[in-house]
């Protein structure tokens, strides 16, 4: 009977600071948890606000200023070639190498 | 136990206590023993009472385990909505159109305000444009404890107030929709109101198809991005084309649209004046409204595209020539051409030289009956709404006689929305399928249309008079032709409707283009509203002379993007 109440003893004991340790990492977590909740709503606030800057600052009527600006524009047909036409090009630029050689 | 003496046990040196009698013994030992059983049972109880907690705490973690449970969470009331969180709205290439962020507004506590006069005159001195007496108002109960004095700060303006150090204010953080682009596609995207809830456009569908979130406080959604099937590039430079156009011709509004005849998808669609989706008081400015959509405008020869196609099917022989000399008669009314032909013209002579009295002869020679059937089975005159919103009904006319049957052969007399216009018109360039016009991105199966409208031949033989139209200098929109791109249209000038009469000098110029004619995947539309003649169009106000030079403009623009380089 000493033994049992002895050991019951010794288990209230360690139950108790088993659960206080429980409870202890549990308040930790669950602090750490909602610490990183609120930095990742902080890091979207963030993330929303550029995605929304970087869309205003590529925003087509801005590019195209500054491509006006390059003298950009759009294709035209004569800066195409056919195929065959570029094909020939570069057998003409063969010859003309083997010439120089 | 001799001599009736008990020796007491644990005496040391057999010293002796006082005598015990043998009865005394007895007894003690008695109430000894029950003392020892009732101590042990104490003893058994107590430990079935610690067993029982033991367990009673091990059942009540593998509950908790069981449940995964970390918090628990006690609510007395539920809270109400605040605001409305929005998914991002992108364009077909997945650029962002309108998005939430969180923003900061100003609120008061008036309990807590030391100096009233104090806020006003030093948050004026940071938000020179607050109203000092709103403020004023704002704050003047005293019993209150709280008051709106500026929603939505910028972060710059937030840090100013901040700094002043006033008592009784305070920030609240929350929702706001942004749109980058500015006025950029503002009549299809909509509005939201102050707590973010969708009003018009693709805004409004976004409420309508339960893609927002009631939330409390500022928080983000999380759901996917809605993709429309706009191309931001393509859509400014419509936009940016428009705007020049409406200069160039002293125009006082303009339409543009490219569409993508095989889906119905719309590439790019706007109407100028536009709008700042941000800006409330524009939504309400008549001049602003979405002419595309929001509108129905007779539109001219633009819908001789479809009396051709209604000869055609109707069995007309190509080679029929009608005499087209004399103005044409009907019920007391005389149809007559601005330039007449002097010879009788073929059905595609009629189209390209945009004869009124041949298009009215062909209609009437099919009947009247149906012309009707055919423009509904187009779409052209039944109710029609995209994801924008419901697009105006066309004003169709009260009887349908030999008189309307040949004005609406030549686009006067039946009143439609130029959308509603553009998509009847993607049949007559597809093959002959109808497509519903949509503002979402298509893909897969369900972009394929299904139901055909007219016969493929019909539609092959519109394709080469469009295309004749440009590329011919008989036709009338020969300035839409761009080099390499093989571009087919119909331009159409509309007398607008004013008091006793039509108004000769205002008009519609219209312009249905379409690329590349020999498998057409693109539609356009222009309308000019109201064009002066200038130097550059000779003083006419024929869409010939504006909206055709427009397309050809635009289409030089857009092609590259949409994956179309000249040949």
């Amino acid at each position: 009977m000493r033994i049992l109440l002895t050991l019951a003893v010794a288990m209230t004991l360690l139950s108790a600071y088993t659960l206080y340790s429980v409870n202890y990492e549990t308040r930790v977590l669950t602090d750490q948890v909602r610490g990183r909740e609120k930095a990742i709503k902080a890091a979207r606030r963030d993330i929303a606000i550029l995605k929304t800057d970087r869309a205003h600052l590529a925003r087509p009527d801005r590019i195209a200023r500054h491509a006006r600006d390059l003298g950009l524009g759009p294709a035209k047909r004569g800066q195409f070639d056919t195929y065959r036409s570029s094909n020939r090009l570069g057998r003409a630029m063969t010859v003309r190498s083997g010439d120089e050689e | 136990m001799s001599n009736g003496i008990i020796i007491t046990p644990g005496l040391a040196d057999g010293a002796l206590k006082r005598p015990v009698r043998s009865a005394d013994v007895q007894q003690q030992a008695q109430a000894f023993q029950s003392e020892r059983r009732a101590a042990r049972i104490r003893s058994l109880v107590a430990v079935a009472l610690m067993g029982l907690a033991f367990m009673t705490i091990a059942a009540q973690l593998v509950r908790l385990a069981m449940q995964g449970q970390t918090e628990q969470r006690i609510s007395i009331s539920a809270p109400l909505a605040t605001a409305f969180a929005r998914p991002d709205i992108i364009d077909r290439q997945g650029r962002l159109m309108a998005s939430d962020i969180v923003m900061h507004s100003l609120v008061a506590d008036p309990h807590v305000v030391l100096d009233q006069k104090e806020i006003a005159d030093k948050l004026a001195t940071v938000l020179p444009d607050l109203s000092k007496t709103r403020v004023l108002n704002a704050i003047a109960d005293k019993t209150k404890r709280f008051a709106w004095i500026r929603r939505r700060l910028s972060d710059a303006e937030a840090q100013r107030v901040h700094d002043l150090g006033l008592p009784g204010l305070d920030f609240r953080p929350e929702l706001r929709r942004s749109y980058p682009l500015g006025r950029s596609a503002g009549h299809i995207l909509g509005s939201v109101n102050i707590d973010n809830k969708g009003l018009q456009g693709i805004e409004r569908y976004l409420d309508e198809r339960q893609s927002v979130e009631p939330v409390h406080g500022p928080s983000l959604s999380a759901r996917p991005p809605l993709r429309l099937s706009l191309d931001v590039a393509v859509q400014f430079a419509v936009e940016e084309e428009l705007a020049e156009a409406m200069r160039r011709y002293s125009a006082a509004a303009a339409v543009g649209l490219v569409m993508d005849v095989n889906t119905g998808e719309i590439i790019a669609a706007a109407s100028l004046p536009g709008l700042d989706p941000i800006i409330t008081d524009e939504h309400f400015d008549k001049s602003r409204i979405d002419r595309l959509a929001g509108g129905t405008y007779e539109l001219g020869s633009v819908l001789k595209t479809f009396t051709a196609a209604l000869a055609f099917e109707g069995g007309i022989n190509q080679a029929t020539r009608l005499d087209v000399r004399q103005p044409l008669e009907v019920e007391g009314y005389r149809i007559r051409d601005l330039h007449p032909a002097g010879r009788p013209l073929t059905v595609a002579e009629i189209f390209l030289q945009s004869s009124n009295v041949g298009a009215g002869m062909l209609a009437l020679q099919v009947g009247g009956q149906r012309q009707q059937a055919f423009l509904e089975k187009l779409g052209l005159t039944t109710p029609l709404a995209t994801e924008a919103g419901t697009v105006a009904p066309a004003n169709l006319p009260g009887s349908w006689g030999d008189i309307e049957t040949v004005t609406i052969s030549y686009g006067h007399g039946l009143a439609v929305a130029p959308l509603q216009f553009a998509s009847a018109s993607a049949a007559m360039i597809n093959g002959g399928y109808r497509v519903k016009p949509t503002f979402l991105r298509k893909t897969g199966r369900t972009a394929k249309p299904t139901e055909r409208v007219i016969a493929s031949e019909t539609s092959h033989f519109i394709r080469q008079l469009m295309r004749e139209n440009v590329a011919s200098t008989r036709g009338t929109g020969w300035r839409a032709d761009v080099a390499g791109l093989n571009v087919g249209g119909k331009t159409g000038t509309a007398e607008m409707p004013g008091i006793g009469g039509y108004n000769a000098k205002s008009v519609i110029a219209s312009f249905l283009g379409a690329f590349p004619m020999d498998k057409p995947r693109y539609l356009t539309l222009v309308c000019l509203f109201e064009p002066k003649g200038t130097k550059e169009t000779d003083g006419k106000i024929t869409a010939g002379r504006n909206a055709a030079p427009t397309t050809r403009r635009i289409i030089s623009r857009v092609s590259p993007l949409l994956g179309f380089l000249p040949d």
